[in-house]
């Protein structure tokens, strides 16, 4: 087996995940909140990718390949959201938009 | 299906299509097209009675009875009931009153609403009462007979209400429904017990096990069946609803509440006699309720103002006559003056009817008077009316109600004296209240009301006269000659026919027959003179006995006695529950459960902040926690 470990490509993806998180929960701009989503799903996929391997089976490859599919998507409905506020000039924060509040 | 069965259905049928058409076609007919649909309704009911008349006549007398049955209507278990009709020669007898005074009085009803606001509603409800009622006579089994029983209650609910804007309609109907739900009630517990003991409602099954059923259940269910006649056809105590009942219009008055339906009761009691013979004691109860209804009515009629409560009063007095043949087991006798009764005193409504609707809805006897003059046929037709109601012969009325008395003269015991006694006491009153009556409406001075409308004769149109006079004429040739059906030991073709359903229990001889008869007469004849002499010459007085005539215009004070021991408990005892249990416990928990539901869902919305992150930690916060348990369980 070539390069690190499995181990090591799960800790990566920890840690990866746990700074997505952490974006989407602290910053207020709503691009850097997709961007830290999508970070978040790429450490999804980090881990599919490494338990593939770690099994010796393709599919968590396969389904990584779905994510990506899935992130595209919705990162183009996600984007046309903001272009669409930017163009109504609302502000570009998420703790502003709360008009669901119960 | 033979012409019996084929004559009874079309009875019954016929006027339940002619109340669906009036309701069904609605505003897209005239209302004297749907007055003509309800009365062709209910003569083609008469013409198929007739039909399973004759044929019946042409069958041998012991294949006279056919019980139809279209299917099978109810089932559980082993019990089964069947939508089927019974035509038998007591059946017949009621059919061909009911459609035939039905069709006579409906027919009447054309020219008496003529020009209601209502009038389709109006033959609709007719045409629905002549179906309950031809239901009821005809019900093949005891649940149908019920049904029918409730039927008619409805139907005479809806009819005395009519003219519903008027309040005391209203509250009348009311208190005739609650009146007669008490008799459904007790009848219905009679059911439950026969269901019970039997395990059938058929006719044949009840009647052959009846006799050997234990005495305190057949005493029980012939109670129960007491307590519907006693409701149904107004005896004490149940009577109180039938006075008021005249709040209806006249034809309903003359249909419902003389005619056919208040007789029901007796007819109750000659159908279930075979019950009704293995109970005797309940039986003897049915001819003293009858007895003790027939005086106390008569006594009641002598101090009415008002023309139809008069002659109500005096249905009353005459359905005790009926009881008292039916409980003494005179049972041709009570059916009898059923028949005849339905002549006369359909007659005399119909008769009431005409002169109100002369006197423009005036009731009051007291401001009538001197009507002979401007009506003098209406006058002759109350005459025959009132001898007949009397008893004087050849009238109907004297034909069927002697052989009652006869009967209880040829009891023999205490009691049959009892009964004739009072039986003779309720035809002197006969005689005084219907000739105080007669004297009153067409003698003395005409009043200013009478002045008034004595030349508005001959404006009406042609078919309201027509549909007015038709009945009345044909009513009191019947109320004439219709006593000829049987003559008390000499010509019996009526008895005989009854008798092949129930045979009698007590056979008059001849000499008892003539013997009441002549006694009768004479009895009723001096109530007679002793109206003649008060309301027509003036050389008696009414004695004044200030005590006794508050008593007889309260009515023995029925409806306050009522008022004190049912209705008034139960409006307090609704008060009580309304003000300390409905307001305080009631009301006060929906408030609470109302209270805490809002306030559960404030504590929930304050969840709902609105902000994005707050979401994403709440899901962040949550994911860990499972990931520690799913890790911790393992």
């Amino acid at each position: 087996m070539l390069g690190p470990s499995v181990p090591w490509y799960l800790a990566i993806s920890g840690i990866l995940f746990g700074i997505g998180t952490v974006g989407v929960m602290l910053r207020r701009s709503p691009l850097i909140v997709l961007l830290s989503l999508e970070i978040m799903l790429n450490a999804g996929n980090l881990a599919l990718v490494g338990f593939s391997r770690s099994w010796g089976v393709s599919d968590g490859q396969v389904f990584a390949l779905a994510v990506m599919a899935v992130a595209a998507s919705e990162v183009c409905v996600g984007l046309g959201l903001i272009v669409a506020m930017a163009r109504k000039r609302l502000a570009l924060d998420v703790d502003e938009l709360s008009e669901l509040r119960g | 299906m033979t012409a019996l069965a084929v004559g009874g259905w079309i009875c019954l049928l016929a006027p339940l299509a002619g109340a669906l058409l009036i309701t069904l076609a609605g505003t897209s007919i005239s209302r004297r097209t749907a007055a003509y649909l309800g009365t062709l309704s209910v003569f083609v009911a008469f013409v198929g009675a007739l039909t399973a008349f004759f044929s019946m006549w042409s069958h041998s007398p012991a294949d006279r009875s056919e019980l139809s049955t279209a299917f099978t209507w109810l089932s559980g278990g082993s019990f089964h009931v069947g939508m089927s009709i019974l035509v038998d020669p007591l059946s017949i007898v009621m059919m061909l009153v009911v459609s035939g005074v039905g069709g006579l009085i409906v027919g009447y009803s054309i020219g008496y609403m003529d020009g209601d606001d209502e009038e389709r509603r109006y033959f609709a409800y007719m045409a629905i009462f002549v179906f309950a009622m031809l239901m009821l006579v005809e019900a093949g089994n005891l649940l149908l007979l019920l049904v029918g029983w409730g039927l008619v209650g409805l139907a005479s609910y809806l009819l005395i209400g009519f003219w519903h804007h008027r309040p005391e309609a209203v509250a009348a109907a009311k208190k005739a429904f609650v009146m007669n739900a008490i008799g459904d009630a007790t009848m219905a517990l009679g059911f439950f017990l026969l269901i019970f003991k039997t395990g059938s409602l058929d006719f044949s099954v009840v009647f052959g096990g009846a006799a050997s059923l234990d005495s305190t259940t057949v005493n029980l269910v012939a109670l129960g069946l007491l307590g519907g006649a006693v409701a149904k056809s107004a005896q004490l105590p149940l009577q109180t609803w039938l006075p008021d009942a005249m709040e209806g219009p006249t034809p309903v008055s003359a249909l419902i509440h003389a005619a056919t339906m208040v007789t029901a009761g007796v007819y109750l009691i000659v159908r279930t006699h075979s019950i009704f013979e293995a109970a005797h004691s309940i039986q003897d109860l049915a001819a003293g309720l009858g007895a003790a209804t027939l005086v106390v009515a008569g006594l009641i009629a002598l101090v009415q103002t008002d023309i139809k409560r008069v002659i109500a009063y005096s249905t009353m007095s005459q359905i005790g006559y009926m009881f008292v043949g039916a409980g003494l087991g005179a049972y041709a006798s009570g059916m009898f003056h059923l028949v005849t009764h339905a002549f006369f005193k359909a007659l005399l409504f119909l008769v009431a009817g005409v002169i109100i609707h002369h006197l423009a809805g005036e009731q009051d006897i007291r401001r009538m008077g001197g009507l002979k003059a401007s009506m003098p046929r209406i006058w002759l037709a109350f005459l025959v009316g009132s001898l007949a109601l009397v008893g004087i012969p050849p009238f109907a009325g004297f034909w069927s109600k002697d052989p009652i008395l006869a009967a209880a003269l040829a009891r023999g015991d205490a009691f049959g004296w009892i009964l004739l006694v009072t039986g003779l006491v309720g035809a002197f009153l006969t005689g005084v209240y219907t000739f105080r009556l007669f004297f009153r409406v067409f003698y003395g001075e005409p009043s200013e009301l009478v002045t008034e409308h004595a030349h508005e004769h001959g404006d009406n149109d042609r078919v309201v006269s027509l549909s007015l006079g038709v009945p009345v004429a044909i009513l009191t040739v019947l109320s004439t000659v219709g006593g000829l059906l049987e003559i008390a030991g000499v010509w019996d073709p009526f008895g005989s026919w009854i008798a092949q359903v129930a045979e009698p229990l007590v056979e008059p001889s001849t000499a008892q027959e003539w013997a009441t008869s002549a006694v009768a007469v004479t009895v009723g004849a001096a109530g007679m003179w002793v109206a003649w002499a008060i309301y027509r010459t003036g050389r008696l007085s009414v004695p004044a006995l200030p005590a006794v005539q508050r008593l007889l215009e309260h009515k023995f004070y029925f409806d306050e006695l009522y008022d004190a021991i049912a209705y008034r408990p139960a409006q307090l005892l609704a008060m009580w529950l309304r003000n300390e249990v409905e307001t305080p416990f009631v009301e006060g928990s929906l408030d609470e459960i109302g209270r805490v539901g809002q306030e559960a869902g404030a504590g929930v919305a304050r969840a709902q902040t609105g902000l994005l992150r707050t979401y994403a930690l709440a899901i962040a916060v949550s994911a860990l926690v499972l990931a520690v348990i799913f890790v911790a369980v393992r």
